[in-house]
């Protein structure tokens, strides 16, 4: 019988096809290829659908496509490319194939009506990091995700640099490819190391590397770590090679500074960037080797920090941006760091739930100001805009059912999953230190969040337009509205899926679906289950406020409250008919703030300072290894001058020639063979 | 009492296992009989024919029994004739093919290359009678049949090399291949007589039962299996008894270097590959690593043809140079070989196998193209070369397929082949072998990439009118061998198998 997981190849291949259609043929397609993105990415949504209903139906799929090498010897890898269909990644398949089809359909709006030029290109690039993202989820192996992480990467950096005329986004490109390549020599370091230990790297079944780990800490199994480091020590450190990677692509402090940059880019790849694909990438990773990161504390604790800390952090910088993307930009960062905090602690399905609803406001979010620039001709700056509520109702609508869902006011979507997150850091804590730093940063950030998002509300859909412009926007047509009602609709409701605290609090038990679905409850893969992960995790639940009740309320209440203050004081400062900059009230911050902290300055001034060592690095191999391939091609066509020398042309030198090389090897091999 | 009394076999049986051999035969006395029938005719077009006739009806024989399993284990393993003097078997089959494709191409090509010879009967029936005694060399299994059958195969060379009698440069050349043949015969010979007088026999596999009983004559055999190996190391054009083969590949006319280079080489291959492999497997403990020797010779073969090949302005000199440096790459095959190792063994002597097979055809259509040229009668330089491929791209594009396809390019078939070969030397232990290789390999993509860039990217610098003829023979053979290297990529699974069971029999 064919059942759904036998389309799964197609599920990623078919955004392949539109890469390679639109990339050869899109000059002679209507729209330049993108109906057959929109065909391509809608019909792997709907292949998506048939796969998540398979899954909920008690499925669950692991397959081995192709073994593309087969090892020998005393260490046998094989290295395969194969697809691991449970829970999670088919939750994941349905999120990227419907924002890339929504972003497709958005891009006719964006891109074709508004004239741009080398649309094939675009719409070849589009399909190629559709494809890449979806290969990454179905991955059943370390080393494949890796494959599929870099050609995100990759198709990334194609499409930051799409206007690759101006002088920004080519920058802005190679940017965002170094930077989450330093991540990435981590990730690929840590892949080796995860083959060497384990001798596989395969995340499901009995034979995989969490489930192996598992058995070396219970000393069922045994594992070679370098110079015998003690086995936990050593999947610490493994642990954090692989964050390495996570860190740059999910754009985690201290990397975090490509992603700001990476704005350039048109406006629906932004979308596609932060809601579903490169970013999601790093912390659909952590999650989806989460039996092995779970068992090591101080991976976590360190999760938990850096998450907590570039929640705030990334928050604080997107108080004060003038440029509606970049606050978008800040925010992403931000929300990732959430998702961070979560996995670090314990929260797995927190991070997932988080991820899912993130992927809705912030591509909501992205999409409606893409409407906004169609609107604007391209101009960005918020202080340009205002008024726009009336002109352009339907972007509007959405625009502020995604700030609240971001904001975290209840009921939307984005309450519930951050509440959840918090809640997990908070009922943790008590155990870990690490935690409650990062609890408190997360808590931190929460008003700041709903202050940044509802200034840029305000600044751009209230009080009088400040510009010609905006007195006269553009109209945008269906293609745009169509997308931002979807996500509209799915900002709103999408907390739905995991009301966990009115279950708490009502005791209505099974309307926490998030958490029985990625417990297994339908269907899955054993040893890939929240309850599995819980118990191996090192968390046990304290709960500061007496019962989980109280605890559950108190946090709650907390959050929103703060979240609240935040928008009240932006309702304050900005909601008036003639905004002024309140930014100068901050002082000597402001300027920090402006900078982002100098980050960028930072990293230059460490590249300058490492300089000496690449300068060395360079002086090497110019000198050193181009100085032994210019040698050894210098030596040879000497030496080969001088051979040609040897052939004299004279039949009697050759007769004396051989007839000594042969009396050579004679008197050589008699000494050697002992024949005398 | 006659040979075949005392062998349970039949004149009948003897002659269609040596299908091939004996239409080669046929093939050659047909072309003597056509021109002595009518020797004023001008009969070039017959005789071609009947020349390429025979070596495609020998070559469809040989592949048949391949398939069929003539000699292979599958029906019943070798099949010995005359008292074991002569053993047909899947790496004599293997290398007839290679032999009779070689031909084949090369009588097709010579066709317009002696269309305006006087007497170019003389010509395909030598070149049919050397084929012959090649495809004996391959099946030779006793060292009396080895020499006659190496020694039928030199004379028609030598004939060969000095076939342009009027052109000084091949005269000279047919002299000192001569020359050098004699010396090394000899040496050959006295080898052959010293391994008799301390094993008392000549068969094979006999010399390798009586090497066990060799004590006190053990330095006797070594210097006899040392001067043995010179034999084979001067068909096969290998350091130090390569001193010919730039001379000889010159000067020959280029359809006689394609012949001698590729098809010649192997020959001297074939029959080193069995007598070590059969006959002097145990003398490896008893009295001469030769697998040592042949890894010491492997290496400088490969580093002199290649670096002697490198600083060549002469494209046909270059191609001399670098079918030396083959020579090196296929020696690997005998030099990676340990006592006791079978498995390995044989891999690696089948991929030298392949590789040879793949060089039949790539080098074979790379010195029909100098044909080509040498009958436009452009040039020999490399700045002659300068901008043929806009007058002739079909042509060009099939050198280049030759000269990538040589250098190991992983597009074409030379690429699979010089990998398996490699990858077996490593498997067996000799990783400096394959790294020497590897490395001369990327040094030869220098030279022959300077064609490619001469034939392709750079201005023509003298006259190319003469170009506007299009000989057709010379064309089909090249572009033949240039489909036939490319399609050695796809095809190079049947191939490897083939050789490495055949290999895998001989070492059994």
């Amino acid at each position: 019988m064919v059942t759904a997981f036998d389309y799964v190849p197609a599920i990623v291949l078919l955004p392949f096809v539109s890469f390679v259609v639109a990339l050869f043929i899109g000059k002679q397609l209507p729209k330049k290829g993108a109906y057959g993105g929109i065909a391509a990415t809608a019909g792997s949504l709907l292949l998506s659908l048939w796969v998540l209903a398979s899954v909920a139906g008690g499925g669950a799929h692991q397959e081995t496509y192709w073994t593309w090498a087969e090892g020998v010897g005393s260490q046998p890898f094989t290295l395969e490319f194969g697809a691991l269909i449970d829970p999670l990644s088919a939750l994941m398949l349905v999120i990227v194939t419907l924002i890339a089809t929504l972003v497709h359909v958005f891009s006719l709006g964006y891109m074709n009506d508004e004239g741009e030029r080398d649309l094939p290109r675009y719409y070849a690039g589009l399909g190629l990091f559709t494809a890449s993202m979806l290969g990454f989820v179905i991955a059943d192996n370390l080393l494949m995700a890796f494959m599929f992480f870099e050609l995100v990467g990759l198709c990334s950096f194609l499409l930051i640099g799409f206007h690759f005329r101006e002088p920004g986004p080519p920058s802005a490109a190679k940017k965002a490819f170094l930077v989450t390549r330093f991540g990435d020599y981590f990730l690929l370091v840590g892949v080796v190391a995860v083959f060497a230990t384990f001798g596989t790297a395969a995340f499901a079944g009995a034979e995989s590397f969490p489930a192996l780990a598992e058995g070396a800490l219970d000393g069922t199994v045994d594992v070679w770590t370098p110079g015998g480091l003690d086995t936990m020590t050593w999947f610490t450190v493994v642990g954090l090679l692989v964050l390495g990677g996570v860190i740059g692509k999910s754009a985690q402090f201290p990397l975090h500074t490509w992603l700001p940059d990476a704005m350039e880019g048109p406006t629906p790849v932004s979308a596609l960037i932060h809601a579903a694909t490169m970013v999601a990438a790093g912390v659909y990773l952590v999650a989806r080797m989460y039996g092995f990161y779970a068992l090591t504390p101080t991976t976590l604790g360190i999760i938990a920090l850096v998450g907590g800390f570039t929640a705030l952090f990334a928050a604080t910088m997107g108080l004060v941006k003038e440029e509606l993307k970049q606050v978008l930009a800040y925010s992403t960062i931000s929300q990732y760091g959430y998702m961070m905090l979560a996995l670090g602690s314990g929260g797995y399905v927190a991070a997932v739930f988080h991820l899912t609803t993130h992927a809705f406001f912030k591509a909501l979010l992205f999409l409606g100001a893409g409407s906004v620039i169609i609107a604007m001709h391209h101009n960005e700056n918020m202080w340009d805009m205002g008024g726009l509520k009336n002109k352009m109702p339907v972007t509007y609508w959405t625009f502020l059912a995604g700030s609240l869902a971001l904001a975290g006011i209840f009921p939307f979507a984005g309450f519930w999953s951050k509440d959840e997150i918090l809640y997990e850091a908070l009922i943790h804590a008590g155990s870990e230190p690490l935690l409650f730093a990062g609890y408190a940063m997360g808590l931190l950030a929460v008003p700041v969040t709903a202050f940044y998002t509802f200034r840029m509300v305000f600044l751009t859909f209230h009080g009088n337009a400040r510009s010609e412009i905006a007195r006269n926007p553009e109209p945008v047509r269906w293609n745009v509205k169509g997308p931002l009602s979807v996500l509209g609709a799915l900002a709103v409701v999408t907390g739905g899926i995991n009301m966990v605290p009115v279950q708490k609090v009502l005791g209505i038990e099974g309307i926490d679906y998030l958490h029985l679905w990625l417990d297994n409850h339908w269907g899955g893969i054993e040893g890939l289950s929240s309850h599995h992960y819980a118990e191996i995790d090192p968390y046990s639940s304290t709960y500061p406020f007496g019962t989980e009740v109280a605890t559950v309320l108190a946090g709650a209440a907390i959050s929103l409250a703060l979240a609240v203050a935040g928008l009240l004081l932006a309702w304050k400062l900005y909601n008036v008919a003639e905004p002024v900059e309140h930014t100068d009230k901050l002082g000597g911050a402001k300027t920090l703030l402006y900078n982002n902290y100098y980050q960028d300055e930072f990293q230059v001034w460490l590249a300058d300072r490492t300089r000496g060592v690449s300068g060395g690095a360079d002086t090497f191999d110019q000198g050193v290894v181009d100085g032994v391939v210019n040698g050894v091609s210098s030596v040879s066509l000497f030496g080969g001058d001088r051979i040609k020398r040897i052939q004299t042309g004279v039949v009697g030198n050759y007769a004396l020639l051989l007839t000594v090389s042969l009396t050579a090897l004679l008197v050589v091999f008699a000494l050697l063979g002992g024949w005398f | 009492m006659s040979l075949l009394q005392i062998e349970p076999t039949s004149w009948l049986f003897a002659l269609s296992s040596l299908g091939p051999t004996v239409v080669l035969v046929l093939s050659a006395l047909a072309v003597l009989a056509i021109d002595s029938l009518s020797p004023d005719a001008r009969s070039n077009t017959r005789l071609a024919a009947t020349a390429a006739a025979g070596t495609l009806i020998a070559l469809g024989i040989t592949v048949w029994y391949l398939l069929a399993g003539t000699g292979q284990p599958a029906t019943g393993g070798a099949i010995s004739l005359f008292s074991g003097a002569i053993v047909v078997d899947g790496m004599g089959l293997f290398f007839t093919a290679i032999f009779t494709s070689v031909a084949a191409l090369v009588v097709v090509a010579s066709y317009d290359y002696l269309e305006d010879d006087a007497n170019p009967a003389a010509f395909y029936s030598l070149l049919l009678f050397a084929t012959t005694a090649m495809s004996l060399m391959a099946v030779a299994n006793s060292l009396a049949t080895v020499f006659i059958s190496l020694e039928m195969a030199s004379l028609p060379s030598y004939a060969l090399v000095a076939y342009l009698k009027t052109n000084r440069g091949s005269v000279e050349a047919g002299l000192k291949y001569f020359l050098i043949g004699a010396v090394s015969a000899a040496v050959f010979a006295f080898g052959i007589s010293l391994v008799y007088a301390a094993t008392g026999s000549l068969l094979l596999p006999d010399i390798a039962t009586a090497i066990g009983d060799v004590t006190d004559l053990a330095g006797i055999l070594g210097v006899g299996i040392l001067m043995v190996a010179g034999g084979f190391l001067f068909k096969t054009a290998s350091v130090p008894f390569h001193f010919w083969a730039p001379e000889a590949y010159e000067g020959a006319p280029a359809p006689v270097s394609a012949f001698l280079s590729s098809a010649s080489k192997a020959a001297g291959f074939a029959v080193a590959f069995r007598v070590f492999a059969e006959a002097f497997m145990p003398a490896l403990d008893v009295a001469v690593d030769w697998g040592l020797l042949f890894g010491i010779l492997a290496v400088v073969t490969m580093v002199l043809g290649n670096f002697a090949a490198a600083t060549q302005t002469n494209v046909k000199r270059m191609l001399a140079y670098s079918s030396i440096g083959h020579a090196g790459y296929a020696l690997i095959g005998l030099a990676a070989v340990t006592a006791g190792a079978g498995a390995n063994n044989a891999t690696v002597m089948g991929a030298a196998m392949a590789h040879l097979l793949v060089y039949g055809f790539m080098n074979t259509g790379a010195f029909l193209f100098i044909a080509m040229i040498e009958r436009w009668g452009v040039g020999r330089t490399f700045e002659d070369y300068a901008g043929i491929g806009r007058k002739a791209p079909m042509a060009s594009m099939a050198m280049a397929v030759f000269m990538f396809s040589l250098a190991g390019l992983p597009l074409f078939g030379g690429f699979f082949s010089k990998y398996f070969l490699f990858l077996g030397a490593i498997n067996a232990g000799f990783w400096w072998l394959a790294a020497v290789g590897a490395v001369t390999s990327a040094l030869s993509l220098y030279y022959y990439s300077r064609v490619v860039k001469a034939l392709w990217l750079e201005e023509p610098t003298g006259n190319l009118d003469a170009l506007d003829s299009k000989p057709t023979g010379l064309y089909a053979a090249v572009i033949v061998a240039g489909v036939i290297t490319v399609l050695l990529l796809p095809g190079f699974g049947p191939v490897i198998e083939t050789a490495e069971a055949a290999a895998a029999a001989v070492f059994a």
